[in-house]
């Protein structure tokens, strides 16, 4: 095959391409991560390209205007590579539209295209005594009586039998890799070892053997893998405390920003392991950034608990998915069995142990099991209804005696991702803002009061709720009015939240009419399909007497604002309780308690999934609900007009 | 044994525009027009109040028809192509009371007819036709933008229906129609959200809500017309049950749409029964304004309403 040299611009990256290869597989493989929305489908228009020089042929497509093709711009993804090429990639074709200075691009280049960020988990609201401490992993130093012609049973048998005086195992299971070196290691250590127990499915696994008492080190790891955002933290399974909690980007956004268009890219030639490895990549350097950071052994690291939704934990399993989006919607596992980390790529203690926590449907997964656990939703009395404001989110709504739940596409707007200053909830991120009603100054306030470097979540719900009623935007979103701050920008008008001078960034932070087009369409999924499932059970907003906000939002959320922009129904606020990452919380309650497993599992069971798109109203309902705060302006009494 | 008729009592009702200014009333037109007014549906007279019947106008523009199907032009004559006349013929000779002037010429692709063109024209239009008027732009916002705030002026006080208001455009022509005293033609792509949206944005600008026309954007018999039906029928319902911001009166803009479908081109009289029932279809269902093209659809439809409401009556 012909093979050709293409380089990149301004990166000045060449890499060697195969004649008919698109540009942008070209792109990934020199490491350089376009925006590909539509998974490299030619419908997003986002991968535009510049061709400096060669030869290149292209689909043609309704994106690209004549003027720009007069200019040379190229679909990357449409566009095949017919000889040496040198292709200019415009930063805003590039993943991630902050400017970057050359540290940060680099750091993007070496593989991940953003860094593990601390973040500040939401103070737990539930106190951590609901289930008793037996952690996924426990460790036991034993002494063991040397054998004697008296006292003769095998190795394994005696170390069985001291175990047994630790409780009634219903039965213990060891690898052969552990029998091995059994009779060497007890020689050796003069019969004191710590074993590691781990609960793998109905049976007990010893799942190492060391020598000496390292009972002291025992730690775990829970994550909440979304479809934008991945959420680690590091737990001391002895002491239960959180020693750090990290989040990053889900590298898996380069191939395409739902669930849907990662299943079709699955698909295709190396698709499902192209994916789950940029998961594994994401969660090995989150685990890679804690254990370095509190100069933790890798290998005393035993476990693993995961949530995440049912697409993201096929991914991250490296199962088929496909079937999960066609009809009848089905999964390959809902409940997957306890597993060897070291299986899905997960890098710990090389027997640690994996736990998935059990998902419902193809659209509901273990990530909503687990914030179903941690709100305790399943215990209140009355009708109560958990929100996950993510990418892919959930609405649960029951008590004690039924759970229902259905599934939201929201797009990653409120994780700071496919809008143009969006971020993070980390450091730099303006999460509260106040806008002057007369000359529209803004005033805003950032994470940690770093100096500001884009808009987060929470940010955005302030941001359009203040532009509201300083009467910037009109009702459908669209901004009215003239000042300094406002400016015609390619994607409409924009509104500038703070000049470059003032952040002392290299772009200004802004909002424009694109963005709040995006951010509407995710507020109205969220509400939609909250009011779809209160109708459906014949209940209204007035009957529920709790409503728990789950999200990525960092330490802050503004309920008022949220009701004002239509993101939340409008509701007495002191039924609104803001309980940040639910699903992390709740796979951190089963990697400590064998419990709270138990009741994951039920909980899966019990939940019942209602499908959205079988509600003929549902289309309706959606699109009165993107408008500020709605079409029907009479479930918004509160609201002033 | 008889059967009671079961009436349905509604709380809501729907407003009355007026299109036209008379001497008294501060213009010049030879009378003015009600519109809407309903507290029932669509002519059930048991029910409620049905005080002001559909109107009719007839579509004229301020240039020659191009794209006009060869039967309307023959129904008119060569004088179609000078919009005076024309606009003459439709009130001398089939007694028009109200005529929908659409600004074609000022269109990039057929004329490019500059503000200034467009207000003269305007003017010189009222001072010889005196019915009231509909004006709607040549439907390219950006030049709708120029020329319409120029011809509301021209029209200043004459209480004009003024269109078309879409949800990204909507800002210039509600200020132009604010500041003239007009009314507005509030249009949506058969979509009783986008209606109910564009409502609340123009009357947030200070256009009452009793000065807004809806154009619920319809489709010809086998083209759509019932998915315009049900928009119309569930939009009523709403008005009818209380919501202020559906509660205005619909403009049809039934010429143009009847005259495209393929079937209303194979013979001169299927072209006609096409726009007749298209229009007779919309007014079932709420039609208040209906815009015509060819003068014997106009009479059926004519004839059709009076027998209706004498029915009624």
């Amino acid at each position: 095959m012909q093979k050709f040299k293409v380089t990149f611009l301004p990166d000045n990256l060449t890499v060697e391409a195969e004649k008919d290869k698109t540009i942008l597989s070209a792109a990934i493989s020199a490491g350089i991560n376009i925006n590909s929305n539509c998974g490299g489908d030619g419908i997003c228009g986002r991968c535009k390209v510049i061709v400096n020089e060669g030869q290149v042929s292209s689909q043609p497509n309704g994106i690209i205007t004549p003027q720009e093709r007069k200019n040379n711009v190229y679909l990357a993804c449409l566009t095949t590579v017919h000889s040496d090429l040198k292709v200019l990639i415009p930063d805003s074709s590039r993943i991630n539209f902050d400017k970057l200075t050359p540290e940060e691009l680099e750091e993007r280049l070496s593989g991940l295209y953003s860094k593990a960020e601390d973040i500040q988990p939401v103070k737990e609201k539930f106190e951590d005594k609901v289930f008793t401490h037996s952690p996924f992993a426990t460790k036991i130093y034993l002494e063991l009586p040397e054998p004697t012609l008296n006292d003769s049973i095998s190795d394994l048998e005696r170390l069985y039998r001291a175990l047994r005086q630790y409780g009634e195992f219903p039965a213990i299971a060891t690898g052969l890799f552990n029998i091995r070196q059994l009779g060497e290691l007890l020689r050796d250590y003069d019969w004191k070892v710590t074993v590691t127990l781990g609960r793998r499915n109905e049976t007990v696994e010893i799942v190492l053997i060391e020598p000496g008492d390292t009972t002291a080190n025992n730690y775990g790891l829970c994550f909440d893998i979304g479809t934008t955002t991945i959420s680690g933290q590091l737990v001391d399974l002895n002491s239960k405390k959180i020693l750090g909690t990290k989040a990053t980007y889900n590298q898996q956004a380069a191939f395409g920003s739902d669930v849907i268009t990662r299943i079709v890219y699955a698909a295709k030639t190396d698709g499902l392991e192209k994916l789950h490895n940029a998961v594994t990549d994401t969660m090995n350097q989150i685990i890679k950034d804690l254990v370095s950071e509190h100069r933790i052994d890798l290998n005393s690291v035993n476990c693993v608990v995961c949530s995440g939704n049912t697409t993201m934990i096929h991914l991250l399993l490296s199962m088929d998915p496909s079937h999960i989006r066609r009809q009848p919607y089905v999964p390959t596992a809902n409940f997957i069995p306890v597993l060897r980390a070291a299986e899905a790529g997960i890098n710990i203690n090389p027997r640690g142990l994996l736990n998935c926590v059990p998902g419902v449907s193809s659209y509901v997964g273990g990530d909503t099991t687990a914030g179903v656990l941690s709100s305790r939703l399943y215990q209140k009395e009355e009708a109560c209804i958990l929100i996950d404001i993510g990418t892919n989110g959930e609405i649960v709504l029951g008590n004690k005696d039924f759970l229902v739940a259905c599934a939201a596409s929201a797009g990653p707007a409120f994780e700071g991702s496919g809008v143009s200053s969006g971020m993070r909830a980390s450091s730099g991120a303006i999460q509260k803002v106040n806008i002057d009603k007369k000359d529209f100054s803004v005033k805003y306030s950032t994470i940690q009061d770093a100096a500001p470097r884009g808009i987060c979540g929470s940010g955005y719900i302030d941001l359009l709720s203040e532009m509201l009623d300083a009467g910037i935007i009109d009702k459908a979103g669209k901004i009215k009015v003239e000042g300094k701050r406002i400016r015609q920008g390619e994607n409409g008008k924009e509104f500038v939240v703070c000049f470059k001078e003032e952040a002392n960034s290299e772009s200004d932070i802004l909002i424009n009419e694109a963005d709040i087009e995006n951010l509407k369409r995710s507020k109205g999924a969220i509400y939609s399909a909250t009011a779809i499932l209160v109708r459906h059970l014949a209940l209204d907003f007035s009957s529920v007497s709790k409503i728990f906000i789950a999200g990525g939002f960092g330490t802050y959320l503004d309920i008022e604002k949220a009701i004002r922009i239509g993101l939340l129904p409008d509701l007495e606020r002191s039924k609104f309780v803001f309980i940040g990452n639910s699903s992390l919380a709740g796979s951190r309650q089963i990697l400590l308690s064998a419990q709270a497993r138990d009741m994951a599992d039920a909980l899966a069971q019990k939940i019942t999934y209602f499908e959205l798109s079988v509600d003929p109203g549902y289309m309706d309902e959606y699109s009165q609900s993107l408008f500020f705060p709605h079409t029907d302006l009479t479930r918004f009494p509160t609201v002033r007009a | 044994m008889e059967t009671p008729l079961v009436l349905e009592k509604w709380p809501g009702v729907i407003s009355t525009v007026t299109i036209g200014a008379t001497a008294q009333e501060g213009g010049t037109r030879s009378h003015s027009l009600k519109i809407g007014g309903q507290s029932s549906m669509p002519l059930l007279f048991k029910e409620g109040a049905n005080p002001n019947k559909p109107k009719l106008a007839f579509e004229v523009w301020d240039v020659a028809p191009s794209d006009f199907d060869e039967e309307v032009i023959k129904a008119f004559g060569k004088e179609i192509n000078d919009p005076l006349v024309w606009a003459e013929i439709c009130v001398n000779k089939f007694k028009a009371e109200l005529l929908c002037l659409k600004m074609q010429g000022t269109h990039p692709d057929f004329g490019n007819k500059s503000p200034e063109e467009a207000a003269k024209f305007v003017s010189a239009f009222l001072s010889k036709v005196k019915v009231p008027l509909i004006i709607t732009g040549s439907g390219d916002d950006s030049k709708d933008n120029l020329v319409m705030p120029a011809c509301s002026e021209a029209a200043k006080k004459e209480r004009c229906l003024v269109g078309s208001a879409v949800q990204d455009n909507y800002k210039t022509l509600t200020a132009s129609v604010l500041a003239d005293g007009h009314s507005i033609i509030a249009e949506s792509p058969i979509d009783i959200n986008i209606a109910k949206q564009l409502n609340i944005l123009i009357s947030d600008m200070g256009l009452p809500l009793e000065r807004i026309v809806i154009d619920p954007t319809i489709g010809a018999l086998g083209y759509g017309l019932e998915y315009a039906y049900s928009i119309m029928e569930r939009a009523r319902l709403a008005a009818l049950s209380g919501d202020k911001t559906l509660a205005s009166p619909f403009i049809c803009f039934v010429g143009q749409e009847a005259w495209r479908a393929k079937e209303a081109k194979t013979n001169p009289e299927q072209g006609i029964m096409w726009e007749t029932l298209t229009a007779s279809n919309l007014i079932q269902s709420g039609a208040d304004v209906l815009v015509m093209r060819h003068p014997k659809a106009f009479t059926n439809v004519s004839n059709y309403i009076e027998e209706l409401f004498n029915l009624g009556s």
